[in-house]
Parts: structure tokens; sequence; C-alpha cells
């Protein structure tokens, strides 16, 4: 037996007895708040942001979300680089027929909308710049799956995202600068419950929605152009 | 959040409060290393639209910034350990940068190995220049990010921030391994992913489980509530899953099965990063939750047998490869097994082995990795290949004697340090880990001898040709690290006396929580 069956064998015999423990032991639903009470106390009047989830998101824990978009650039640029160019002469599918497209372009403004809505309103309610902005992607790629000749402009595309990304890095450079701390939130906060407060959080937001929003629509045209396999 | 006072700003950095400014500053500029990458990756693509060349400069400049600036924090602020808070939230509602000696050498590692292996340098000489012209960009931006995640996990002291680099790391590699876009390494990058998200969501389950434990992320309040909530099974089953998880990149024994294929498929520079660098960034992390969260024996056992198992099941694999790269990879999986038994030893002795025994090989497998870059066939090609390259045979030789611990070179001292932990250590697994690193330090001997014997035999007609000489560069690299290998050999003493220092300082607990706490919680319950 090689070595990597036997390795595969005592992996899940392992994980077996550490369920088991797992399972016996822990007091599941029953929460030790040492940190989110905190967080429940004092992230209001200290960030101004309405929607506490983003205060801890955007900025007590800003730091993560520049770490998750750039794992999601990651992937992308990695998916790019192994998907590949597609030939000139390959057989793309058909257009979707009348009710598809109309229906599509009716989406389009209505998720552009939305998209922008949940983006610029991260710190007020539910939502924020990641759902934001596979919402806007999806507002593109809705029309792409309707109508497969239409592309993309993904120089575009790059320059949306690679913007968003730096201006991201820049606000927190910028605190760094002004604050002595990488990424303080700046800017008076406002009242709490306006479209304009709580700082620079609505700018991250608006940062991430556009990054994140032009990351996904460059990936998902990338797949939708990926060679259509001969019948 | 606009401040007034200057004394304000010392609020994230806990030192004392008379310190002048430019020293603060120079403290908080600890995240410009990883920030500074992750800000060139962004705009590696557009700017490669304006022009070809300056993306082309772009990754070694940040890079080289990146090491001057670790390098000015740790004259002027270390070397007493400082720490952070980023977005100038205090610990633990932020996330801290810890910076010890220990996570300012790796975090300075990083940066100088991404350096000298940077995967652009020289790739162009290929046939297919247009296409390489075309992925540049692109691959040039993955490995800014994982020289990021990379300087991120040296230097984070929040469990989940670890993890969030750890995960960039991962991503990153897996389009660094395919870059060059044979089929094979697409396969093997597959296996990879697979193994490393079934790790990653493994490591995750165990961070939920200490949070729900502790109600905490960050690792000095994590020290401090350890005592009285992680004792038991439960904390035992956390650090089994966080070991399992962080394992993946650290090459431990059931989680490598992705290795030899990977190494044998990936450009070998991005194999060197791999083997040499992020495995050690992962070892780092265990070791970090083993010191300051998990300080029941069992966890340490727990590591010891992985360790023991994967220097017999890497050597052994190692002796019985037929290819240069998936020799070296063998002989990885066999080095860290070695690591890990290092750090499972008691106190400041298992610290100060470990850290050696890891640079040591972060040193040697790079190189060596870096000579396979043309050395890749079969075992067999390289009969003779000395006398097309005298040089890269002779640092192979030096290298091989290094790894196998022959007496005046580092690796015998490290070697040496290890079996006299163990034997104080005194405990039967002790003892078979002892017997375990012998009998894999005959294997190791045979075959690595057995490749400097091939490399010096006489040249079989027409093959001397057809194998040409490792390049330039990487020849270059391989000589800088031999001459480092060197002076560490003959300045034993002093570079073990200055490991001690950084082993005390990395295995002192209340250190850790005392420069992350300055003063205890106001809200503590």
């Amino acid at each position: 037996m090689p070595m990597r069956n036997i390795a595969s064998l005592v992996l899940t015999a392992g994980m077996a007895f550490l369920l088991l423990v797992i399972g016996a032991d822990l007091a599941l639903g029953y929460p030790d708040m040492r940190v989110g009470a905190e967080y429940l106390r004092i992230a209001g009047p200290e960030l101004g942001a309405a929607n506490i989830v983003t205060a801890i998101l955007a900025g007590y824990r800003g730091f993560d979300t520049l770490g998750e978009l750039s794992i999601l650039f990651a992937a992308a640029t990695a998916a790019s680089l192994v998907l590949g160019h597609r030939r000139a002469d390959a057989r793309r599918d058909p257009p979707g027929g009348l009710v598809l497209s109309a229906g599509a372009d009716l989406l389009f403004p209505l998720l552009l909308v939305v998209g922008i809505f949940i983006v610029v309103h991260g710190h007020l309610t539910p939502g924020g710049g990641f759902q934001g902005g596979v919402i806007l992607a999806a507002a593109f790629f809705v029309a792409l799956l309707a109508n497969p000749a239409r592309t993309l402009n993904h120089a575009l595309l790059g320059w949306i995202e690679g913007l968003a990304g730096a201006a991201f890095i820049l606000i927190g450079l910028w605190a760094l600068v002004e604050d002595g701390h990488f990424l303080t939130p700046l800017l008076p906060l406002g009242t709490m419950g306006e479209l304009v407060s709580a700082g620079t959080l609505p700018l991250l937001s608006v940062a991430i929605g556009l990054k994140v929003g032009a990351e996904l629509a460059g990936l998902l045209a990338h797949l939708a152009d990926t060679e259509a396999p001969d019948r | 959040m606009t401040l007034e006072l200057p004394v304000d700003l010392l609020f994230g950095l806990n030192l004392d409060l008379n310190l002048d400014l430019t020293k603060v500053m120079t403290a908080n500029a600890i995240v410009l290393p990883v920030v500074l990458p992750l800000l060139a990756a962004f705009l590696m693509q557009p700017l490669a639209q304006v022009s070809r060349t300056l993306a082309r400069l772009l990754g070694p400049l940040v890079l080289a910034l990146g090491a001057w600036i670790i390098l000015n924090a740790w004259l002027d602020v270390g070397p007493a350990p400082f720490s952070v808070a980023i977005g100038g939230f205090a610990a633990p509602l932020g996330i801290v940068f810890y910076a010890d000696q220990l996570a300012l050498l790796f975090a300075l590692a990083v940066q100088v190995f991404t350096l000298l292996f940077w995967p652009g340098l020289g790739a162009a000489a290929k046939a297919d220049a247009a296409a390489d012209r075309q992925r540049a960009p692109r691959r040039d931006a993955l490995a800014l990010l994982l020289a990021s995640a990379a300087t991120g996990l040296a230097l984070s002291g929040d469990l989940f921030n670890i993890f969030i680099f750890y995960e960039l790391a991962a991503v990153a590699s897996f389009g660094l391994v395919c870059a060059d876009g044979s089929g094979r390494a697409r396969i093997a990058t597959l296996r990879y992913l697979f193994v490393s998200a079934f790790g990653s969501v493994l490591a995750l389950v165990g961070i939920a489980i200490l949070y729900l434990q502790t109600g905490t992320l960050n690792l000095a309040q994590l020290a401090q509530v350890a005592p009285e909530t992680l004792q038991g099974p439960i904390g035992l089953a956390a650090f089994a899953l966080l070991l399992i998880g962080f394992g993946v990149k650290a090459e431990l024994f059931p989680l490598n099965a992705w290795v030899p294929e990977v190494y044998a498929t990936a450009p070998a520079r991005v194999s060197a990063l791999l083997a040499g660098l992020v495995s050690k960034l992962a070892i780092l992390v265990i070791v970090r939750l083993l010191i300051l969260v998990f300080q029941q024996p069992e966890a340490s056992q727990l590591l010891l047998v992985l360790g023991v198992l994967g220097v017999l099941t890497g050597e052994f694999s190692a002796w019985r490869a037929q290819d240069f790269p998936r020799l070296l990879a063998f002989s990885s999986i066999g080095q860290l097994g070695l690591v890990a038994i290092a750090f499972s030893i008691d106190g400041t002795t298992g610290i100060l082995a470990g850290t050696a025994v890891a640079l040591h090989h972060l040193i040697i497998k790079s190189a060596l990795f870096g000579l396979a870059n043309r050395w890749s066939g079969g075992l067999d090609a390289l009969t003779g290949a000395a006398k097309g390259a005298p040089r890269a045979a002779g640092l192979f030789v030096l290298f091989a004697l290094s790894l196998v611990g022959v007496p005046p070179l580092w690796g015998f001292w490290i070697k040496l340090l290890i079996m006299v932990g163990l034997v104080q250590g005194g405990s039967p697994l002790d003892l078979l880990a002892l017997g375990a690193i012998l009998l894999a330090t005959a294997v190791e001997a045979h075959y690595l001898f057995r490749v400097a014997l091939r490399l010096y035999q006489p040249p079989v007609q027409d093959q001397a040709s057809r194998l040409a000489p490792p390049a330039r560069w990487d020849t270059g690299v391989a000589y800088l690290l031999g001459a480092c290998l060197v002076v560490i050999s003959v300045a034993i003493t002093p570079a073990t006396e200055a490991l001690r220092v950084l082993a005390q300082q990395t295995g002192d607990v209340l250190l850790y929580i005392d420069t992350v706490f300055p003063q205890p919680l106001a809200y503590k319950e």
C-alpha cells in the first residue's frame, strides 16, 4: 500500500476521534463574550457606524478585510493565469434569445442600483462592500450569460480593480501619516444613521465594493470566455 | 478619532512613554512590509499596461524597501520586543503586530529570500518570451502577495489575522506553482488545493473552538486565559485541528502528500520559496501557539510523534526518489520533521534548536532548489555534471555535508543540540525520536553522497552537452547562501549565543503578554 493511502487512513481515524471528543465536551450555544460584549458597548460611539458588523469589519478588523480582499485578488489572478486565452476560431454558445436578453436588459439597471445602494450604505444597513460588489458583478454577468458574444473590457476592469484596491491601502497609509497608525478611521464621525457619517468607513466600503465587483466580473467573464467543448 | 496629543500616538506602541516620536514611527512602520507589497500587487497589471519595465522592477524594489524598513525597526527599536496596534485600536479589540527578534528575523528572511528567488529574474530567456511577457505581471503580483502574506504570518499577533495570511499564502502559491502552465503542474496544484482547503477548514474549526472557549482571538489574551479555559481534551482537540491545518504548509507527516508532485513540477524558484520559506512560517505559527496557548505536555508530544513519522517517511522516500527535485522534496519533508522534533523539546533548548534547524534548512534547501532549476531531469542525467558545472557541484557537496551533519559544519552542531535536548528529556518517546534521527541521518548520508558521486563520475558520451549548468543568477545565490553557511559554521559560538537570546525572548510568555498589554485590561472581569 503506498504511503499516501496509509497517511489518509491515519488521518481519517484521527479526525473521527477528534469529532467525538469535541462533540462530547463543547459548550455549544454559550459563547464567552470577552471581546464581543466590548465591541457591542463601544463600537457605536467610537466609530459612529449604525451597522456594527461593518464597524468591526472595516474598523477594528479592517486589516483582516484588506487580507480578504487580497485573497480574492490572488484567486482571480491565479485563475486568469490558468484559464489562458481563447482561440480566435473557437465556437461560442448561441445567444439566449429574445426573452433572456430582454430580461437581462431589464435586470441590469435594477441590479446596478441595488448593488450601489448596498455598497454605499455599508455602514448603515446590513451588507457592505463585499455583498454589494458581488451584486454589481452579477449585473454585468447576467448580460454576458444572455448574450455570450458580448465581451467585457478587461483592461478597464483591471484599472478599476487596481485603483480601488490601491484606494483602500492609500486611505490606510493616509492614516499612518496623519495619525501614526495604519488604517485608523479618520474624518469626523457625523450623526449616526446619516449617509455621510462614520468617518472613512464608507469610503473603505466603496473601495471594497468596486474592487470586489470588478474582480468578480472579470473572473466570471474569463470563465465564460473559456472555449466551449466541441461536440 | 483625530488625536491632539503626541502622547496618544504612543497608545498603540507599548514602550516607555518617554521614547521619542521617530522611534514610534519607525515601529509603526512595521506594517509597511506587509502593506506595500499588497499595494504593488494591486497596481501591477494596470502599471504593466503603461510601462513593462517599471512593472518588472516594482516587485524587487518593494521587497528591498521592506527589508530596509524591517532592518531599521530592528536596529532602532529592538532588541526588546514591541507591539503595534493596527488602526490604533488597542488589543484585544484591534489587531496587533508583535515584533520580537524571531518575528523580525523571519520577516527579514521573507523579503531577502523572495528577492533572491524572484520568479521574474532571467525567466525571459525562454523561447516563448511573448507568452512569458503576458504572464509576467500576474506572476509578479502573486509573488508579492506571497511575500506579504509570509511577512504577516511572522508578525501578526492575532489568530484570525494569521489565518487570513495563511490563506493568502496558500492561494498565491497555487497560482505560482502552475504559472508556467504545464499540465502536470496543474494536476499537482489541484491536489495541493484539495489538501490545503481541507486543512484550512480544520484550522478554522480549531480557531472557532478557541474563540468559543475563550471569547478572544488575540494571542496575548489567549495566553492569559489559556490556563483556565484550554486545559483538557477540548484544548487538545483545538490544538490538533490547528496543527493539522497549519501542518499542510509545514509539510507535517500525514498532510504532505502534495509536496513531491508540486516541487517536482513547479518552477524551481517557486519550489525554493515554498520549501524554504513558507513551510518555516507555518511552523513558526505552530510554535507560537505551542508556547503561548497550548502548554500541556500532550501538545508537544503530538508534535514530536508527527515529527518522527515525518523524518522517517521523508528520508526513506527520498532514498527511493528517481529525480533530483523529488529527492529534494522528500528530503524537505524529513528536515521539517526534524524541525518539529526540535521544537517539541522543552524550554529554551527546544526553541533554540528548532530555530537553528529551521534557518539551516531555509538556507540550504532554497539554494539546492535554485541549483535544481536546470538539473530537473532524472538522477541518471546528472552523471558527470560536475564537469560542466564544477562550482555548482562543489556547492551541492557543501550543502549535502551540512544537511547530513558532518562535523565542522553548522548542520552538525544543530543535530548535536537536538540529540542532547532529547537525551535530557529522557522519556521513551524522546529516545525513540533520537533513534529515528540517527537512522534517518544514515539514510540521508547514503542518498546525498550517491548523488554527489554521480556528479563527479566521468560523463557518458553526449550527455554532458544535454545538461546545461545552472543559471548564473542561481549559482550566484547558491554561492551567497553557501558563504552564509560557512561563516555561521566558523562563528558557531557567537551565532548560537545570539540565537539563544532570541530563543529566550521567544519562550517568555509573560514578556509577550506585557508587551501587548502594558496596563492590565480595564474591563477584565
